[in-house]
């Protein structure tokens, strides 16, 4: 099956800076994609150029293995980061005209967007101002705009943000259920815990360039179990083990200890049983995707983020 | 081309519907009926009653002179004065107090007091109720002034008459001459040279400035990543300054019908109200309004264009205010070179400056409605304002597709300029 998206050495240059350099990557249809890095990174580049907004200098992007022409916006839905809606317009008339404007008729639109508002429990608030919804509402609104035209690659820039658990929860099913129907999602986010839950691969930029790419699976299970999480209450004393543990990351009463190659864990838990800790779990895991983050991004941080920022422009092609 | 009429339909939609469009069409046919409505209730009030007055003559032989010196009418066909009584000779203070008794009680407005010197000394009083007719001072005044000069003229063995024949001034009308033929200028047509081109600076600079901010909105509340991930920049732009010339358009169709319904029937009916009021022929030749239309649209389209780039170039509302004023500049000088090119329409300056694209929606209107010019200098300006727009139209459209994404400090010009080479 033709993958839902191609990124082939794709590099796009702002007056002074390189935004994305030789970047490549493929997105199989009917998954989840996580495109992370830190902020900086090109991301949100790298998605307006996906999504046509801007144009690559080098390199070709492919949707559904064609190139990018008008229409292509029409196979995409778009969530981007910054929330945009036109805050005086009725919630039922901003969905209806959005959607026109990705190619359905008015009346498609709006029963569709009326059976989404719905789905989110916002039906009663189809004919407020979209300014006198709170920021989660929005966000779910936005959220609708980006899925109702039934787009086969779904772009979503950090479509977390302002929502409550119940809601992330919400949109997260959501995001499985349109999986599930075949709809190709691409994710971009920096909150680790949402990806590891959903993302079937990832793709890590860092300064424009890709520094790690590949199934979730398969990159965590190259790293080995090298992690104990273990959860505890009393003297953490046997944690300074420095013969046996690399890192330490402490969250309140649980721990994430980074193994040092060929370490034993059965020493550690002999230590902590030894000093009197009460155990109540001690898991060998593989590191969480937040540690393989933030190594891979310090490794190669010669650039800094700071610089990538600022005062560049780049025209909208026609 | 759908997509472009999706976005038209939005900004003419959300624009039409609001309370500002509502007040700002009705305000100019409600300003306008309310002057006319004003104007005759005036001239309807001014024009009741004859003032009765009395002649108090110490002087003697001034009376009857002052009398027939009174003889003005009101509009209504009725005397403005009607001499109830007149007293000759040298009286006494009893009589005065009459008199004086008798205004007081209303039974007389006013009486007229000619002391025994009065024509040597030219003084008298005009002994009123009320203190504030002047335009009354006035007329007693002139048929006073009149008995007293006849008087010494007779005195010195003239006729006044004979003077007044010798002195009597040239009465020059202004009338115009035009196509329509020649008719009386009672200023109508200074008036309506001067009003016609300000309601066209006024709504040029309205619709300009709503288009910028129609731009900024999408900008500050970020609603333009979502539409240029739909829709081209140029066909957003496109949509926008025609959706809001829509708005403009209709708010002067419906300004027109208005005009319209007022010379139809506003005369008719103030005409059957008020017998005998005469109203000012309101003189708007259908090829005026048929012209304002075209330098409306033309001129919209130069200048919303620039002030779509304005908006596309800033991030905040007070960056705009501040980067607008290049393109609020031509504008602003065309009406300070108003009353200039009004008194001399035709002068070699004032028909090159009507030609600048940047003027001629202003200049040429008033040298329109004052004194038509030759058809080819009006077809030249057009053509000239068509092919600029389409100029400034293509640049403010290069620099809308840098600067829609490109937030944080204002810009200089020089950096504008850069964007436009860029893009």
């Amino acid at each position: 099956m033709t993958d839902a998206l191609t990124v082939d050495n794709v590099t796009k240059r702002y007056d002074t800076v390189t935004a994305v350099d030789h970047l490549s990557f493929r997105v199989p249809q009917g998954s989840i994609f996580g495109l992370l890095g830190p902020n900086g990174a090109g991301k949100t580049t790298t998605l307006r150029m996906i999504m046509r907004i801007l144009v690559p200098d080098e390199g070709s992007i492919l949707i559904m293995g064609q190139p990018l022409t008008d229409r292509s916006q029409h196979l995409a839905g778009y969530l981007p980061e910054e929330r945009g809606l036109y805050p005086r317009m009725t919630v039922r008339s901003v969905l209806v005209f959005l959607g026109a404007l990705k190619g359905l008729s008015e009346a498609e639109a709006e029963r569709r967007a009326r059976a989404w508002l719905e789905r989110f429990q916002l039906g009663e608030w189809s004919e407020k101002k979209v300014i006198d919804l709170s920021k989660g509402m929005q966000q779910k609104v936005q959220f609708i705009a980006a899925v109702l035209h039934e787009p086969s690659l779904l772009i979503l820039d950090e479509p977390f943000t302002g929502l409550d658990p119940v809601n992330t929860v919400a949109v997260k099913d959501i995001m499985l259920e349109l999986r599930a129907r075949g709809t190709t999602v691409i994710l971009s986010t920096h909150r680790m815990e949402q990806v590891e839950m959903m993302c079937d691969a990832i793709c890590l930029i860092n300064a424009g360039r890709s520094v790690l790419q590949g199934e979730l699976r398969a990159i965590k299970q190259a790293y080995g179990k090298n992690t104990l999480r273990i959860e505890y209450s009393g003297d953490d004393g046997f944690l300074n083990q420095s013969t046996l543990i690399q890192s330490v990351n402490r969250y309140g009463g649980m721990v994430e200890a980074r193994l040092r190659p060929g370490a034993d864990p059965q020493e550690i838990l002999k230590a902590a049983v030894g000093k009197g800790a009460r155990i109540t779990r001690f898991e060998l895991v593989e590191p969480p995707l937040n540690d393989i983050f933030i190594e891979k991004v310090s490794e190669g941080s010669g650039h800094a983020a700071a610089d990538r920022k600022g005062r560049r422009f780049v025209g909208l092609p026609d | 081309m759908r997509k472009v009429w999706l976005v038209l339909k939005r900004e003419y939609g959300t624009r039409v519907r609001t309370k500002g469009f509502v007040i700002g069409t009705l305000a100019l046919p409600v300003l306008v009926v309310a002057l006319l409505a004003f104007s005759v209730f005036m001239a309807e009030r001014t024009a009741s009653q004859p003032v009765k007055l009395a002649i108090l003559d110490e002087a003697g032989g001034l009376a009857q002179a002052v009398a027939a010196g009174l003889n003005q009418k009101l509009p209504n066909g009725q005397p403005a004065f009607r001499i109830v009584d007149v007293l000759e000779g040298p009286v006494g203070a009893e009589a005065e107090q009459g008199l004086s008794t008798k205004v007081q009680q209303g039974e007389l407005d006013a009486y007229i007091l000619l002391p025994p010197d009065a024509v040597q000394s030219g003084r008298a009083e005009f002994r009123a109720g009320t203190a504030g007719d002047f335009s009354m001072l006035h007329d007693v005044t002139a048929a006073v002034n009149s008995a007293l000069i006849a008087r010494r003229l007779r005195d010195r063995g003239i006729h006044l008459e004979d003077l007044r024949n010798v002195v009597r001034g040239a009465e020059v009308k202004l009338v115009k001459v035009s196509k329509e033929g020649v008719a009386e200028e009672k200023g109508q047509t200074f008036v309506i040279a001067m009003a016609v081109p300000m309601i066209l600076y006024t709504t040029l600079l309205i619709y300009g400035v709503i288009t910028m901010r129609s731009v900024l909105e999408e900008k500050t509340t970020r609603t333009v990543e979502v539409l240029v991930s739909s829709i081209r920049p140029s066909q957003l732009l496109a949509g926008k300054i025609l959706g809001v010339a829509a708005v403009g358009f209709t708010q002067y169709l419906i300004w027109m019908g208005c005009a319209g319904l007022v010379a139809g029937y506003g005369r008719a009916m103030a005409v059957v109200v008020r017998p005998g009021v005469s109203l000012p022929s309101l003189h708007l030749p259908l090829s005026l309004l048929v012209y304002t239309v075209i330098f409306f649209l033309g001129g919209y389209f130069l200048y919303s264009a620039l002030y779509a780039a304005v908006g596309a170039a800033v991030s905040s509302e007070s960056d705009a205010q501040q980067m607008q004023w290049p393109v609020t500049l031509p504008l602003v000088l065309s009406v300070v070179m108003f009353v200039y090119v009004l008194r001399e329409p035709n002068t070699t300056p004032v028909v090159i400056l009507s030609e600048i694209p940047f003027f001629a929606p202003i200049l040429m209107l008033v040298r329109i409605a004052a004194h038509r010019p030759p058809f080819w200098q009006i077809g030249l300006s057009i053509g000239l304002l068509a092919v600029t727009t389409m100029g400034v139209v293509r640049l403010a459209a290069r620099i809308y597709r840098v600067g829609l994404l490109m937030y944080g400090k204002r810009p200089s010009l020089a950096e504008v300029i850069r964007w436009f080479r860029y893009a």
